[in-house]
């Protein structure tokens, strides 16, 4: 960031000063005010949450310096790797079931030739659910008895399995779940994506012979780049601190199969009331995101700056 | 899927199409996305009719399993929810801090804005960063930090604790949708109404704020839904019952109600999620435009 700090260091125009001001104190006057909240609340917390990771705190709330020994317990806890490994598997099975499915949801959505504005509104609205309706709704839909996809499966005369019940459908119900709620924002992404690629490029395409896999290949993913990477960062971001959704779609039963990470945070720091293991937990999860978000920037925002438009 | 990029017909360029070829080829191409546009609609809609339909059926009715409409379609259990007693504190709360975390970060994010599009200041990419990495960070990752922070400051259990962080998630939200809108206003418009010795509060609210309005509408529902549907801020900072916003209270209703009565739970659910679908609905066009063309990230 030092590069830009110079770069900008440089007296701005006569013309981007916009006659009477300067670029004195006011700039930063205008910035500081919600700058205080946002380092004052969020930059606290993670400061803070450092800083518990290495205190353990006592029944009497007295916290004494402990050093790593937080993380030395929790990364022994053969709990928390069980909820590590589920996370990642559950990240991953997220992303892969998400994009494609918002990829086939904004391909639908741009060729639909009616009723766009409606279904393009439509998609959009599970996005505006919160995520503890979407689990109490989801749990509702796959009850057992009175569950709309078992109501389905009898009416074909099909077997009927208690999803909630079961270790791996309880895990699959939650992957689900999650993807309802994040797939209408990241589907909306990908659809701008692909109406800012030029029609006419398809139209070379078809003539040279190309035909559709190819070009969807060929042409649309690497044209729709930059929002490929910005609906992936959503998607990561979404999934690794997925929390309310299993809390209340299953609350991380049953047998733990599907105890994430944030979960185990929970549990840890709020109902056995370890915060110095419970805040080794956040900075995990922190990590985590932090480094795929990053990697996402890297490699499909910046890595594709031509393709950017100003803004 | 990938088969539906376009194509279905101009790949028929190259030879005489007959009358059966068309017909295949717009056959194949009702089929590809008629069949994708099915799934979207009955994946989108399905739990959200589902829950629906049970609210206005029996209690007893919603365990029979060829049960699909309601038999007696009834008000009962929304008369239950509405008269439950706490309702109507949670319905408040949920309106008032949402109501708070969507004024204060709308006016602060304004002016942040406001200076980031149209200042050149040093170190204002640094600030800037500083008003967008946490929107990377994992919200609920921080409620164990925030809780024992809270709890030193005595602010649990207060609307304090809940405006404070609402406002603090909500800010970075408002502000980078909003630097977006105003760089996108031009500056020619700009330095005549300075030159007609228009200040910088004249420019802001005569030429920038109307010019810009589907920006800030945009950032506005953003922050009605950010406050509305938050829940691990108020998990993690509330444990009195009349402190608890709607999500909250929906969460508890599964302790609460001894026997699983579904008519009820999902009468609350879709009471819970109106309000702010109804928000959404009525602004649905600047708010699907805006994230469609990329000003949401």
């Amino acid at each position: 960031m030092s590069t830009t700090a110079v770069r900008t260091g440089t007296p701005p125009t006569a013309r981007e000063r916009l006659g009477d001001f300067g670029w004195g104190t006011v700039p930063y006057l205008m910035v500081i005010p919600g700058l205080a909240f946002v380092l004052g609340v969020l930059g606290y917390a993670v400061a803070g949450g450092f800083w518990l990771s290495l205190h353990e705190t006592d029944m009497f709330l007295m916290k004494t310096y402990v050093g790593l020994q937080n993380y030395i317990a929790v990364f022994n806890d053969p709990r928390f790797q069980a909820s590590l490994v589920r996370t990642i598997v559950f990240v991953i099975a997220s992303i892969a079931l998400g994009i494609a499915m918002s990829m086939m949801f904004a391909l639908t959505l741009y060729h639909v030739g009616f009723g766009k504005r409606f279904f393009r509104g439509m998609s959009l609205v599970p996005y505006f659910v919160s995520g503890i309706a979407a689990a109490v709704m989801f749990r509702f839909v796959f009850t057992t008895s009175g569950g709309f996809v078992n109501y389905v499966l009898q009416q074909l005369g099909l077997h009927t399995p208690s999803w909630l019940g079961d270790p791996y459908l309880a895990f699959m119900v939650s992957v689900l779940a999650n993807c309802w709620f994040m797939v209408p924002f990241a589907t909306l992404i990908l659809l701008g994506g692909l109406q800012t690629v030029d029609k006419e490029i398809y139209d070379a395409a078809t003539i040279d012979g190309a035909g559709p896999v190819q070009t969807f290949f060929k042409i649309t993913l690497p044209m729709i780049k930059p929002m490929m990477g910005v609906s992936l960062i959503w998607v990561s971001y979404i999934s690794f601190s997925t929390f309310d959704i299993i809390l209340a779609l299953t609350a991380g039963g049953p047998q733990r199969a599907t105890e994430v990470v944030s979960m185990y945070m929970y549990q840890l720091a709020f109902l056995q009331l370890d915060f110095g293991q419970g805040a080794v937990l956040m900075v995990v999860l922190l990590l985590f995101n932090t480094v795929l978000s990053l990697f996402y920037i890297y490699f499909f925002v910046l890595a594709d700056k031509r393709t950017e438009k100003g803004n | 899927m990938a088969t539906l990029t376009r194509g279905g017909e101009t790949a028929m360029i190259g030879r005489e199409p007959g009358f059966f070829d068309a017909l295949m080829a717009r056959f194949g191409r009702v089929i590809l996305i008629g069949l994708p546009l099915a799934f979207l609609v009955i994946w989108t809609m399905v739990p959200l009719i589902w829950a629906l339909l049970a609210s206005f059926k029996e209690p007893l009715e919603i365990y029979e399993s060829r049960s699909f409409w309601p038999r007696n379609p009834s008000l009962d259990a929304y008369w239950t929810v509405l008269g439950m007693d706490g309702f109507g504190k949670w319905m408040f709360n949920s309106i008032l801090v949402t109501v708070v975390a969507t004024i204060v970060p709308l006016i602060l994010s304004i002016i942040a804005a406001y200076a980031f599009a149209r200042y050149l200041f040093p170190f204002r990419h640094v600030l800037l960063l500083l008003y967008l990495v946490p929107r990377i960070i994992p919200r609920v990752s921080l409620i164990v930090p925030l809780n024992d922070l809270m709890t030193d400051l005595g602010l649990i259990n207060t609307y304090w604790v809940l405006y404070i962080t609402y406002i603090a998630s909500a800010v970075p939200l408002a502000t980078w949708i909003l630097v977006g809108f105003f760089k996108a206003v031009p500056r020619e418009i700009e330095e005549s109404a300075t030159i007609d010795g228009a200040n910088m509060w004249n420019r802001l609210r005569y030429v920038i704020l109307p010019i810009a309005w589907p920006g800030v509408v945009t950032a506005a529902v953003l922050c009605i839904r950010e406050g509305w549907n938050e829940f691990a801020f108020v998990l993690a900072l509330v444990t009195e019952t009349g402190m608890r916003t709607l999500p909250y209270a929906l969460y508890m209703l599964k302790d609460s109600m001894g026997v699983q009565d579904y008519a009820v739970y999902n009468a609350f659910t879709i009471l819970t999620v109106l309000p702010l679908l109804v928000v959404y609905l009525l602004l649905e066009r600047r708010v699907v435009d805006s994230i469609v063309s990329g000003a949401v990230k």
